[in-house]
């Protein structure tokens, strides 16, 4: 539970807003921008970068720029990404302008195609080279897109995240769960975008904003980055008698938290909350204690509190994590061939493959988040009064891993963590996590009526055997 | 010489209703009736079918009335649920100027001024139960009436929760055309009849586990100092063994009653426990220690996110009388040591003190928080003619001078 001491309310931060600049890069990431205007962002930030100009003369943006004239000749990258690249490398120049002079960059882009794909880790560096703080927020292509352009975007985000402070993804597959069932494609996508839109000016905010409590800016890039992670964004915004809740209760729903599950493996989750003058104390701390309810005791919280004028009478949330294998954890994999568990950290997870091509000279990679707040492999939610380092036994008899309640994390495993997108070398010892059997089509038997009993974020009404991966013959 | 009182405590429970008719004299109370019968509409301590919980309910009353030969008016009533929480609080009072002297005003206005606390928009307060008083600055006060000072402060516990999660039990009630006299806290009524002073005042955590909720009550001192609830109970249980070893509910809650145990290691390798046949449901045979791991499973894990719970605080550290375990799942074999095991301290196996009439009633441990109403009722009502409000209260929830309370 948090609790938030009237001092440090009191303390009130005069950092100016920070400058930041939005690049929408390809197709898909002009798109992002279009929605983003709508949204109500400043034109100005905002510039389009293409190789395709009948994409860029539809864009709303005001500053367009078109890349490889020479190289497509207006026509697009024709979902090649070595072209998306060579046209980045013969426009670089006017890149580097583009993305000089601001503090904070984001990249937007879809991957999978050639522009966003080949163009984005390039600007992405520039900018980096700028010296401003890079941000790129990427869509992966649906799986039914085939396996080439998951190949591709693949290639295109470990090049990203080689380059970029922090990485968020949006998968595509996911999009269903951001409009009902019924709604056209279109506003699927325009859900995603403004999803997108969304996280943009929360991460600005969170960075920038003149805020009540500020979180630090190492905290957030450790809170966001984790090396082959997905990251997890919910956005919430209400009025009314019940707000700061409805917002919470909103930006859980997201599909990208799935429904507030995937925050029980988060090692650390920011929350941004942001309000009018009349925001009151009592508000924020209902809620927090609420959500404090969707999150393990380990998990390191970090909340942003701004109070803007602009917004009275209503509160927006957002909140931002993520989750994945963290750089080189050291955990010993309890063996327990059936159950998924987490196993150590491989050096790399089977779908980093390296990309012939990256010849290039690196940018050194960003330093690894040192120290995990918590010693212990962070995604595993482990079992109660679990203590640091799990070099305990690997014990063999199932009924002694589920008892072993003590250092050796028993993985209660919450029901959904997700499978990183098509695990190509699916085999054996893969350091990504199998998919959890989804626990909806069992019924809550006696408990069907009643709302779960959620407690360091797992929810007790599942067995606890279940749980506890205790196998029952 | 007082005036004997006939006080009726209503328990809608997650396994059962009740209803405790007791008579108070003095100190002194004597469980004249119970009415029981088995609850449906209700889960984890709150009701879920409404008109079904009022039909078990009219019931219970009914059953009570005709054994206890009264007509029952009034009900003092007990509520739980996962969205009970609670916290600590002083409240403060000045005295005017022109005055010296502390008055009982004073208290009920420190006590107004604790009850002005920010809670969440959607919750209401249960009680606010006193600790201790500060006279400018003094500790230690235990009645500050009469006292020359002008700066009254108190600690507080308050308990608090979700408006209409309590309110319905409340409606419950009303529609019947009954009074409801006051709603108390589950978990703290059980605590009430379930320690004596003594053990209050050297400290002690009481757990009433029933079928729906986890109550517990932490007690430091003589005062109350942590409470809650934990949304997990004897229907976990059953639950996970009706899952695990698929078999109906029903047949599930008997074979725990009839067959479990929380320890591990005390059946003989490959013992099995045979399932007769019944219309339904196919005989089996099962493992009496697997029967008995997913049981222990469970208890361990309720114990130890309780302890995590009460660890937030240093409150347990100071419960010199250790932990007292009431509530229908203490009666599983075993649990008292695995208690024990997890808290790392003496563990009691208790049921309702110093009271006197139906055996049977106040000497079983799922009576305690039913009992405990009407002890509650006993304080409550003593201000009628009796000691203040404020300083019955008191009382009561100190345990101190020496009174049974």
């Amino acid at each position: 539970m948090i609790s938030l001491e009237p001092e440090t309310l009191a303390r009130i931060d005069r950092m100016e807003p920070v400058e930041f600049r939005v690049i929408g890069v390809g197709g898909a990431g002009a798109n992002v921008l279009d929605r983003a205007v709508l949204d109500g962002f400043a034109k100005e930030r905002l510039a389009v970068v293409n190789t395709d100009v009948q994409s860029l003369s539809a864009s709303v943006a005001l500053d367009k720029l078109q890349i490889g004239r020479e190289v497509t000749r207006g026509l697009g990258a024709g979902g090649d990404p070595d072209l998306g690249e060579e046209a980045a490398i013969e426009s670089e120049a006017e890149l580097s302008k583009a993305v000089e002079g601001v503090p904070l960059v984001f990249v937007v882009a879809g991957l999978g195609g050639g522009t966003g794909s080949g163009a984005a880790p390039l600007i992405a560096r520039k900018a980096r080279e700028a010296g401003a703080l890079t941000v790129a927020l990427v869509t992966l292509p649906f799986s039914f897109e085939g396996r080439r352009r998951a190949d591709q975007a693949e290639a295109a985000l470990e090049r990203l995240e080689a380059c970029c402070h922090s990485v968020v993804c949006f998968e595509n597959d996911r999009m269903g769960e951001t409009v009902s069932a019924r709604a056209g494609v279109h506003e699927a996508f325009a859900a995603t975008d403004r999803l997108i839109s969304e996280a943009i000016r929360a991460i600005a905010g969170i960075v920038g904003r003149p805020g009540l409590i500020r979180i630090g800016l190492d905290e957030l890039l450790a809170a966001l980055r984790h090396r082959g992670a997905r990251c997890l964004f919910g956005f919430g915004e209400s009025g009314g008698d019940n707000r700061v809740h409805d917002a919470f209760a909103e930006a859980l729903r997201s599909p990208l938290l799935d429904r507030g599950r995937m925050l029980a493996d988060a090692s650390a989750v920011v929350v941004s909350l942001s309000g009018g003058p009349d925001l009151r104390l009592a508000e924020i701390e209902g809620a927090m204690g609420e959500f404090g309810r969707h999150i393990n005791d380990r998990t390191q919280l970090l909340l942003g509190l701004g109070v803007d004028p602009a917004q009275a009478g209503r509160v927006s949330v957002a909140i931002l994590s993520s989750v994945g294998a963290p750089v080189a954890a050291p955990v010993a994999a309890p063996e327990r061939a059936p159950a998924p568990a987490p196993v150590a950290a491989a050096p790399s997870p089977p779908r980093r493959k390296r990309p012939p091509a990256i010849a290039r000279e690196p940018l050194a990679p960003p330093p690894a988040p040192s120290p995990e707040p918590e010693p212990e492999e962070p995604v595993l939610p482990e079992a109660i009064g679990a203590e640091a380092g799990s070099d305990e036994s690997p014990a063999p008899a199932p009924l002694a891993a589920a008892l072993s309640l003590d250092p050796a994390p028993l993985a209660p495993v919450p029901p959904a963590p997700r499978v990183p997108p098509p695990a190509k070398s699916s085999e054996k010892a893969a350091p990504a996590r199998q998919e959890e059997m989804q626990f909806e089509p069992i019924s809550r038997g006696r408990f069907e009526k009643s709302e779960p009993t959620l407690e360091g974020g797992q929810d007790l009404d599942v067995p606890t055997f279940l749980r506890r991966n205790f196998r029952i013959r | 010489m007082g005036k004997e009182q006939i006080l009726v405590g209503l328990e809608v429970g997650t396994a059962k209703v009740c209803v405790v008719v007791a008579e108070a004299r003095d100190d002194l109370l004597k469980i004249l009736a119970v009415g029981e019968i088995p609850s449906s509409g209700v889960r984890k301590g709150e009701i879920v079918d409404f008109d079904n919980a009022k039909e078990c309910v009219r019931e219970a009353l009914s059953i009570a009335e005709d054994r206890g030969d009264v007509q029952i008016e009034n009900v003092f009533l007990g509520v739980t649920g996962g969205h009970v929480q609670s916290f600590n609080y002083r409240g403060r009072a000045d005295i005017p100027q022109d005055r010296d002297e502390i008055e009982e005003q004073d208290l009920e206005d420190v006590e107004a001024n604790a009850r002005e606390v920010s809670l969440p928009p959607s919750n209401t307060i249960l009680h606010t139960v006193t600790q201790h008083y500060y006279v400018d600055g003094q500790e230690g006060v235990v009645n500050p009436v009469g006292m020359s000072g002008h700066r009254l402060e108190a600690d507080f516990h308050v308990i608090h929760g979700v408006a209409t999660r309590i309110q319905n039990p409340i409606r419950c009630v009303k529609e019947l055309n009954l009074e409801v006299e006051d709603v108390v806290l589950s978990g703290l009524a059980s605590a009430l009849v379930v320690l004596d002073h003594s053990d209050k005042k050297m400290g002690a955590l009481v757990i009433d586990m029933g079928a729906g909720t986890t109550d517990y009550i932490v007690y430091n001192d003589g005062v109350v100092k942590q409470s809650g609830v934990l949304a997990v109970g004897g229907d976990h249980v059953t639950n996970d063994i009706a899952m695990g070893l698929r078999i109906p509910s029903q047949r599930a809650g008997r074979l725990k009653e009839e067959e479990g145990n929380a320890l591990l290691g005390n059946s003989l390798p490959g013992e099995t426990i045979v399932l007769r046949d019944e219309p339904g449901f196919a005989g089996r045979e099962i493992e009496r220690e697997t029967l008995n791991t997913i049981i222990h499973l469970r208890l361990r894990e309720t114990f130890e996110f309780l302890k995590r719970r009460l660890e937030k605080e240093p409150f347990l550290h100071y419960a010199g009388a250790g932990v007292f375990l009431t509530g229908g799942c203490s009666l599983l074999p075993g649990i008292g040591s695995l208690a024990e095991e997890v808290f790392g301290m003496p563990v009691t196996l208790t049921h309702a003190q110093n009271v006197s009439g139906i055996t049977s009633a106040f000497q079983n441990p799922r009576y305690s928080a039913a009992i405990g109403l009407v002890k509650y009722g006993q304080a409550v009502a003593g201000d009628r003619g009796g000691p203040s409000f404020i300083e019955t209260i008191t009382r009561l929830f100190r345990g101190r001078a020496g009174r049974n309370a």
